[in-house]
């Protein structure tokens, strides 16, 4: 990232740890406006961990330190829904809708989020633009819907909450080729406009065609971070996936 | 035995436990939480009722919502109590620890009121009205119309507004409507204060039926119980249609059989709908907040 960028998410020796044991041991990260920082990583590195203590969320009850700051201001220590408001969004992995509401109620925020510079907040209608199908299905119940439409609901939802930084928990996970390209895209096109998006990703080919920087976790560090051209060929990459990296 | 009669009682009764049961009702759909303290709750509502109108000399429709705002500020008082194991969802330790507040309101209310029987009368159930060999009070019939319209009103709430579609998130799935940007700990405060100012709300209504005891509660809370589980867990219409047809049930087999074992025989009832349909009367696929 270069010096000029102006920093969105500026996150400080985060540490994160279950029952004592360390999950994820961050010393620092940065992301730019505009720009989509790839995490990825093998199972159990830590990944969702990070993402989620970023957000201040989870479905477990980790214990947390270090500083997170968004656009200046720190929000370490603030709860979900403070941060949520703030515009630090997350899209986590796993249950992304209300099963028994459908997919209009599904589409509704919390608070009235107001749009600033660098934070667009997205209407419903903006949303049905987006992803046409949900529109299509808006009648439905969140329990009804295809994986892939559960993430679109889980990203449209985020939108309109006028995300600052979107976290974004393995997208593509059960999607098929067609969507991942779909959400993939959708991503491009919002970082254009501004948004600032942390991916992380299992699949790392499609993370490649999005991200301007990747960083590979292993055992909750980081072991190799750069721009994506850079990177994207490092074996260490590969061996990750590959389930030989012996750290 | 006139059969019209009973079944104006029925339907009187019917929706007082409706109304009685309110409260729960929605405890337990939105924050999965029960409070067998709502017994005594109960008892406090009437008796805070009944301080206000006799002792205070507040007009009956000024000293209901007292009871109300009391009944809240208890309400509140519990939940920054079970806060912790609210998120945890321990059940166990929030079953007792509602137990056990519902003792001390016993005990703090025989303190404050004594032990002695009361009768909180009103404008209401002092006036009679009778329909040929038919008689009921205006009390009544202002119970019946307050069920209808508190339910009503929760219905719409839950499913035509912000605040109602905020409620139905948390009571599916409380995590993921942090997410969405929900303060789930105000939901919970609101949840139990609108528990505590239901069943004082109920009270100020139904009260005034019967002689009041700071020693009653025992029986609110078993026929809540019931109402609650018969309507299918946190279903607001499946409450309504328990509760009015509990009292049907207890006024006819109070009349045919004997009104000695009413509250055994609607517990019959219960055992026979849990074995046959666990999940209550009206349990659909949508059960919950609805």
């Amino acid at each position: 990232m270069s010096a000029s960028v102006n920093v969105v998410l500026r996150v400080r020796d985060l540490r994160v740890a279950y029952a004592g044991n360390q999950a994820v041991d961050l010393k620092s990260l940065d992301v730019g406006q505009g720009e989509v920082v790839g995490v990825v990583g093998a199972n159990g590195a830590g990944k969702s961990t990070l993402v989620n203590a970023l957000a201040g969320w989870s479905r477990g009850a980790p214990r947390v330190t270090g500083e997170v700051a968004l656009g200046g201001q720190r929000v370490d220590g603030r709860p979900t829904h403070e941060r949520i408001r703030s515009g630090l969004l997350l899209v986590p992995e796993g249950r992304l809708v209300f099963g028994r509401m459908n997919v209009e109620d599904n589409l509704s925020t919390a608070f009235s989020p107001l749009a600033a510079p660098g934070r667009k907040v997205y209407t419903r209608d903006e949303i049905y633009e987006l992803f046409p199908r949900l529109k299509e299905r808006r009648h439905h119940l969140g329990s009804q819907l295809s994986g892939g439409e559960r993430q679109m609901l889980g990203i449209g939802r985020a939108l309109m909450m006028g995300p600052r930084v979107l976290l974004l928990d393995e997208p593509s996970i059960g999607l098929a080729p067609k969507l991942v390209q779909q959400v993939l895209d959708t991503m491009r096109t919002l970082a254009r406009s501004g948004l600032s998006i942390l991916l992380v990703e299992q699949n790392v080919r499609a993370a490649l065609e999005v991200v301007d920087r990747l960083l590979l976790l292993e055992r909750g560090r980081v072991v190799l971070e750069g721009p994506a051209a850079q990177v994207g060929n490092d074996p260490r990459i590969a061996q990750a996936y590959l389930g030989v990296a012996t750290a | 035995m006139n059969l019209t009669q009973q079944l104006i009682n029925g339907i009187v009764l019917g929706h007082a436990f409706a109304l009685v049961a309110i409260g729960w009702t929605l405890l337990l759909g939105v924050a999965r939480l029960v409070n067998f303290g709502h017994g005594q709750m109960y008892m406090l509502g009437a008796f805070v009722t009944w301080w206000a109108v006799v002792k205070a000399g507040v007009p009956y429709v000024l000293a209901v919502p007292i009871a109300m705002a009391i009944g809240a500020l208890f309400g509140l008082v519990m939940q920054r109590v079970m806060l912790k194991a609210t998120f945890e969802q321990n059940l166990v330790s929030i079953m007792i620890m509602t137990l056990g507040f519902g003792y001390v309101l016993h005990g703090g209310a025989a303190l404050v009121f004594g032990s002695t029987g009361q009768i909180l009368d009103t404008a209401l159930s002092r006036n009679d009205i009778t329909i040929g060999d038919l008689w009921f009070t205006w009390q009544d019939a202002a119970i019946v119309i307050a069920a209808i319209v508190v339910f009503v009103g929760l219905k719409w709430v839950l499913d035509g507004t912000r605040v109602g579609r905020l409620v139905r998130m948390v009571a599916e799935d409380p995590k993921l409507a942090m997410l969405a940007g929900v303060n789930v700990r105000r939901v919970y405060y609101g949840v139990f204060a609108f528990e505590g100012a239901a069943v004082a709300f109920a009270a100020g209504m139904v009260a005034p039926r019967t002689p009041i005891l700071t020693s009653m509660g025992f029986e609110e809370v078993i026929m809540t119980f019931v109402v609650v589980v018969l309507g299918g867990i946190g279903s607001v219409t499946g409450s309504y249609v328990a509760g009015v047809a509990l009292g049907l049930f207890t006024a006819l087999f109070g009349a045919l059989v004997s009104p000695a074992y009413t509250t055994a025989a609607a517990f019959l009832v219960l055992i026979a709908v849990l074995v046959l349909r666990p999940r209550g009367l009206s349990a659909g696929p949508a059960a919950g907040a609805h």
